[in-house]
């Protein structure tokens, strides 16, 4: 009797966030059919493409126990960039968006020189960093909105196949990071550092050349969610990726993925927690709930998510 | 003697006509100066104060200071205006509770202090102008309903409301409610909040269709996002301009730069400006008669300018529009 006690609380707690969703969309269907049509779950999926690539980033980092607040203002300051490249230099759209994602490589190996060179907080380095490149990026657009060309609009809503072109990106980009977690040294150096970072420095693993390219790659991505994001909206306003770094974070705690690093599978957490705040937005919208709830069940979710985390923590299975 | 006496008249004569000629010194704080609406702002207001002044009898001259989005910065540029004597002090306040330590300071040097734009949230000054962002809503509600009356449309209209935690937005969101109760035109089938965020305005325009799938208007909270809503209705099929089947009626606020173009080639119906004419007009006024002692005549919420409801049909027509002429 106490091992099927044990087993329904150890399930409920493995499985139970993913069961409270199933139920949040059978509710949200039943009181809206149209939520559970596949042009919904279309429209949904390209919302979350720009979002679920910048957590994809954020994932890397916080694997490692590390968190980088910074992803949002990278996006920006690429976007900044490339928009005025596109617009009042005439480069193609092609080659600005390139110039966008070397900026975010640029400015994620920045944030690794200040964690893994000078050794200051990662936390308080990206915050640091967020407020400057943020400043950077509304000093280079003088804070005005730039309306984007019409083919760089144009790739907002572009489709291939049944899907959207960003929705295509931001899986095969998902995929391509939980392969390089799961299948590469890299990957395990990563969950190593987010295990015992003195430990794997102690074995010999490359720890700050492996914490300073995470950044890196958390900066590319960034600027590649910046992208997808400015194209979805047509344009680069002040509001591009602000707030995006808590989003990015929620996300990636939803998803079960450990603030302390090393535990949790990027495919499925990043995805359960984009899928989780999507449905929510989109299902809230659907059965016309009142604008204040929105905040309010969103805050609601992270704080199941993250009381679902610490219990599980204390099971005497997740102890060691 | 006759020298003397000749002196003596004529610095008479200049006293007298000092007496005569009534001239004011404002003091103008911007917080920040980045934007083509607070360039416009300035030189309506210079212009503003030639016109009414000379028509009242006042010569205006202006201190300018900017304050880079500082606060702290803004309120050692004021304090240097009260050291320069200026008679009147204009303010855009960069923090709405930190202007209210300023707006002491210049009490208590006896300066009269107007906050521009932006009101305090901590100390009232003398008098506030702004835009009446409810009027706003109102006139645009009201014109959209004439609009759909009379091409026999029975709307049922998504609304994009602003971030709920700024009055504009409310205040505009309560101005489109009121005249959706009082209009048989207007219908809100749904109310989707953005915080501002144009992604949001996207994503949450597209949900609300795909929902809503008999829904035929928007009433948008602010046309800056204007891209971002065109994006979610490319999306949907259903960006087309007036006189086109699957045009989708469109209502928004401020009449932006970015949403001119679009209004002018018949995809915004109606919008009521954010007029920084009016604004500076109303500024001008209101500091006339604060120096002439006159009681300015503000509401409970300040002296507000109505902004000026534009369609495709009078949008050449409308004298002094900052968004088209500040690009």
């Amino acid at each position: 009797m106490n091992t099927l006690a044990t087993r329904l609380r150890d399930g409920a707690l493995t499985h139970g966030f993913p069961l409270v969703l199933l139920v949040m969309v059978l509710i949200f269907g039943g009181l809206a059919p149209g939520f559970l049509g596949l042009a919904n779950l279309r429209g949904m999926l390209h919302s979350m493409a720009p979002i679920v690539i910048i957590a994809c980033g954020m994932a890397v980092v916080v694997m490692q126990g590390k968190l980088d607040i910074s992803v949002g203002s990278i996006g920006f300051v690429a976007m900044a960039v490339a928009s005025l490249l596109m617009t009042e230099q005439g480069w193609p759209v092609g080659l600005a968006c390139g110039a966008a994602l070397v900026i975010g490589m640029a400015l994620g190996a920045l944030n690794g020189f200040v964690v893994v060179v000078l050794r200051v907080n990662p936390l308080i380095a990206t915050l640091g960093t967020m407020i400057a490149f943020r400043g950077l990026a509304l000093q280079i657009t003088d804070s005005r909105v730039i309306v984007l060309p019409e083919s760089m609009r144009g790739f907002g809503n572009l489709t291939l196949g049944p899907l959207f072109a960003d929705t295509v990106i931001a899986l095969a980009v998902l995929l391509a990071v939980h392969l390089l977690h799961r299948n590469t040294g890299f990957g395990r150096t990563m969950t190593a550092i987010g295990n015992d970072e003195q430990v794997a420095r102690r074995v010999g693993l490359p720890v700050g050349r492996t914490v300073f390219l995470s950044f890196v790659l958390s900066g590319f991505l960034a600027a590649l969610g910046g992208v997808l994001s400015a194209a979805q909206v047509g344009s680069v306003t002040t509001f591009l990726g602000r707030g995006l770094e808590f989003t990015a974070v929620a996300i990636v705690v939803v998803g079960g993925i450990s603030l302390f690093g090393g535990r949790g599978s990027i495919l499925t957490g990043v995805a359960l927690g984009a899928l989780t705040f999507e449905i929510i937005r989109s299902g809230l919208n659907h059965v016309g709930a009142n604008p204040y709830f929105y905040q309010l069940i969103g805050g609601l979710v992270i704080f199941i998510a993250m009381y679902a985390a610490a219990l599980r923590l204390k099971r005497p299975t997740d102890g060691a | 003697m006759k020298t003397l006496l000749c002196s003596l008249s004529m610095a008479a004569l200049l006293a007298a006509s000092a007496a005569i000629a009534d001239t004011q010194t404002i003091g103008l704080s911007w917080n920040s100066k980045t934007q083509p609406l607070e360039s416009a702002w300035e030189d309506y207001m210079i212009a503003e104060a030639k016109r009414q002044g000379e028509a009242a009898g006042v010569t205006i001259t202006w201190v300018i200071n900017v304050a880079d989005a500082d606060p702290s910065r803004q309120a050692s540029n004021i304090e240097d205006l009260i050291t320069q004597g200026v008679d009147l002090i204009v303010a855009r306040a960069e923090d709405a509770g930190a202007i209210g330590a300023s707006i002491r300071a210049a009490r208590a040097a006896g300066i009269p202090f107007i906050t521009f734009d932006r009101a305090s949230a901590t100390v009232a000054p003398e008098a506030h102008v702004g835009g009446d962002s409810f009027d706003q809503a109102v006139t645009t509600g009201q014109a959209f309903a004439d609009l759909l009356g009379a091409k026999g449309v029975q709307g049922q209209c998504i609304e994009l409301q602003g971030a709920l935690t700024d009055i504009n937005a409310v205040n505009r969101s309560k101005g489109w409610a009121q005249v959706v109760d009082a209009r048989p035109e207007l219908t809100t089938i749904a109310q989707v909040p953005t915080e501002w965020n144009p992604e949001l305005f996207r994503s949450g325009m597209a949900n609300a269709l795909r929902a809503n799938p008999d829904a035929n208007c928007a009433f948008i909270a602010s046309d800056f996002a204007i891209t971002a809503v065109q994006a979610a209705l490319e999306e949907a099929g259903r960006w087309a301009p007036t006189g086109e089947p699957n045009h989708f009626w469109l209502a928004t606020q401020d009449l932006l730069p970015g949403a001119v173009p679009l209004m002018e080639a018949g995809y915004i119906d109606v919008s009521t400006t954010y007029d920084a004419f009016k604004h500076a007009e109303e500024l001008v006024r209101v500091a006339i008669a604060l120096h002439k002692g006159e009681d300015p005549a503000c509401g409970d919420d300040g002296c507000l300018a109505k902004g000026r409801v534009a369609t495709p049909e009078t949008i050449a027509t409308i004298e002094n529009l900052w968004s088209k002429t500040y690009k």
